[in-house]
């Protein structure tokens, strides 16, 4: 479960940021985007795409900044964008894998992604990968993953368990 | 697993940080309070971020209100000039109609030099190179054809080197080079996307293009090295050197990514990734000093193109429909708008105070059963 408010040193660069100090957009910056970028690369298993993503996240974070309430934390509103930009392009990348290569591009590239755990969660559909990032890198629970990403808790926790029995299922193939 | 999942390697995680930190910092800049006084430089990322949420209202400049509003609801200028009188800056243009390349003058005056197309200049416009099927030509101005060669592939996109010592083209999927004089044909890579290759200005014979899975590639075309390559998220359209050689610009559909000579990106921005396909970059081409480029955004959603020159907070153009098309006069005080939908050009004055003038009737007065497309303006 994350944190339901936001620290005071956070309300304090929100604040800041929305005047237009650089210094503290860099530290709400530092702050999200490991976070912002790693669970995006996790969903989309592209580095570049990832970067995009978590980018173009942050410049509509930026966008909305007046609009921002400063008495909500900073990483649910970041990571609601992101996330969901990453299972578009996701979605929108394994449409394109099944016209061209007829669904064999997926398996190439889980096969070509070397880290173990990646190739694991790479055997899933984006959305199942999402919650997982969300529930297990980002420490969402089903309830606020489910307000997350628009979906009926009931969803969320199913999602959660078949992705976790493939995960173990691919992991224990490996060993 | 959460252990699991943060232990796991991202390729360049620390430079892909340090290029977005840099992004955001200039997107914060420039949504910052502003002073009143001179407009401040905006970022490319902030422009286009703007673009990308649906921002193409045109803040005008005080001259400029009053001909954007002129221009906005209806398709075409109407005070238009009926024809192609004079141009507005020094140099000559090169325009591919259905009737052939043509060359126009600086007085306004026309010459067709044959059924080809695809034409672009050599690097001090002595000569032009032009498609005709499988052929490739390096004409004069007068139209003769100085050499030209046949390959088995349709030739597109040639390019002349620089120094003028090479041509870079497309023959069907085939990459290839041949010396400014048309000797020593030969093929760089196979298979390429068709998308025209970019030589690099500065030392050597370095050329970027396209490879087919979407990566931007560039080599030694000398020695066929790869020196570089990069891989984004769409597949880039176009791609354009700065004229100092330092930045890569590589278009794609709804993208613009600005890298550098060995692709490491330094600026990215998506256009509508909420809406994919609604905004589009129709075309950007660098000025032809510094480091700016205009650029063209289509947003499909109200039929309207917007003009921007990167840098500046203010659109330049803005009309219904399609502009597909941008030259810089050779001075950089003037940006040719070629506004298809209109059947016009728009000369918009970009030094000094704003200015249009467009000229109506562009298909007719090239003999063109479709809007001709303008290959360059030069020297």
């Amino acid at each position: 479960m994350v944190a339901l408010f936001p620290s005071r040193e956070e309300r304090a660069w929100v604040r800041g940021a929305q005047a237009g100090s650089a210094a503290d957009l860099e530290a709400l910056f530092r702050a999200h985007w490991p976070r912002a970028f790693r669970a995006a690369y996790l969903v989309v298993h592209d580095a570049a795409a990832a970067e995009d993503i978590a980018q173009e996240a942050f410049l509509a974070a930026i966008r909305r900044l007046d609009r921002f309430d400063r008495r909500r934390p900073f990483g649910p509103w970041l990571h609601r964008i992101a996330v969901n930009r990453a299972i578009d392009w996701a979605r929108s990348r394994q449409l394109r894998a099944e016209v061209e290569l007829a669904g064999e591009r997926a398996w190439e590239d889980a096969r070509d992604l070397s880290d173990e755990t990646v190739a694991a969660l790479a055997r899933l559909t984006p959305e199942h990968r999402a919650v997982i990032v969300l529930r297990h890198l980002l420490g969402y629970s089903p309830a606020e993953i489910a307000e997350l990403l628009g979906l009926p808790r009931g969803t969320v926790n199913s999602r959660l368990r078949r992705g976790l029995d493939t995960l173990k299922e691919a992991v224990s193939r490996e060993a | 697993m959460r252990r699991e999942l943060e232990r796991v390697e991202i390729p360049g995680e620390a430079e892909a940080a340090e290029r977005a930190r840099r992004v955001v910092a200039a997107a914060l800049a420039e949504r910052a309070p502003r002073a009143a006084g001179p407009a401040r430089r905006a970022s490319r990322a902030a422009v286009l971020a703007a673009a990308a949420a649906g921002a193409l209202a045109v803040a005008a400049s005080p001259a400029g209100p009053a001909l954007l509003r002129s221009v906005r609801h209806a398709v075409g200028l109407e005070r238009a000039e009926p024809a192609l009188v004079r141009l507005p800056a020094a140099g000559r243009l090169l325009v591919d109609s259905t009737a052939g390349a043509w060359i126009v003058a600086a007085d306004g005056s026309k010459r067709l030099l044959g059924r080809y197309a695809e034409s672009s200049w050599s690097p001090h416009g002595l000569f032009e190179l032009a498609a005709r099927g499988q052929e490739l030509a390096a004409l004069d101005p007068k139209g003769n054809v100085r050499w030209s060669l046949e390959r088995e592939g349709r030739v597109r996109g040639p390019r002349w080197s620089p120094d003028g010592y090479r041509v870079a083209y497309l023959a069907g999927r085939e990459l290839r080079v041949v010396a400014g004089d048309g000797a020593g044909d030969r093929l760089v890579e196979a298979p390429v996307a068709a998308v025209a290759p970019a030589w690099r200005p500065g030392p050597g014979h370095v050329l970027a293009y396209a490879a087919p899975d979407g990566a931007v590639r560039v080599v030694d075309a000398d020695s066929g090295a790869r020196l570089a390559a990069w891989r984004g998220r769409n597949r880039p359209l176009r791609l354009a050197w700065s004229p100092d050689g330092t930045r890569l610009l590589g278009v794609g559909r709804s993208t613009i990514d600005l890298l550098t000579p060995s692709l490491a990106r330094v600026s990215s921005v998506s256009l509508g990734l909420a809406d994919p396909g609604r905004v589009t970059v129709a075309a950007a081409v660098w000025a032809p000093r510094g480091r700016r480029y205009a650029f063209v955004v289509h947003d499909a959603a109200r039929d309207r193109s917007t003009v921007f020159v990167q840098g500046e907070r203010r659109a330049r153009f803005q009309g219904t429909g399609l502009v597909d098309g941008l030259a810089w006069s050779p001075d950089g005080r003037w940006l040719l708008v070629a506004w298809r939908t209109a059947d016009q050009w728009v000369f918009v004055r970009v030094g000094g105070a704003p200015r249009l003038r467009a000229v109506a009737s562009i298909s007719a007065q090239f003999r063109s059963s479709s809007y001709p497309r303008v290959g360059g303006w030069c020297c």
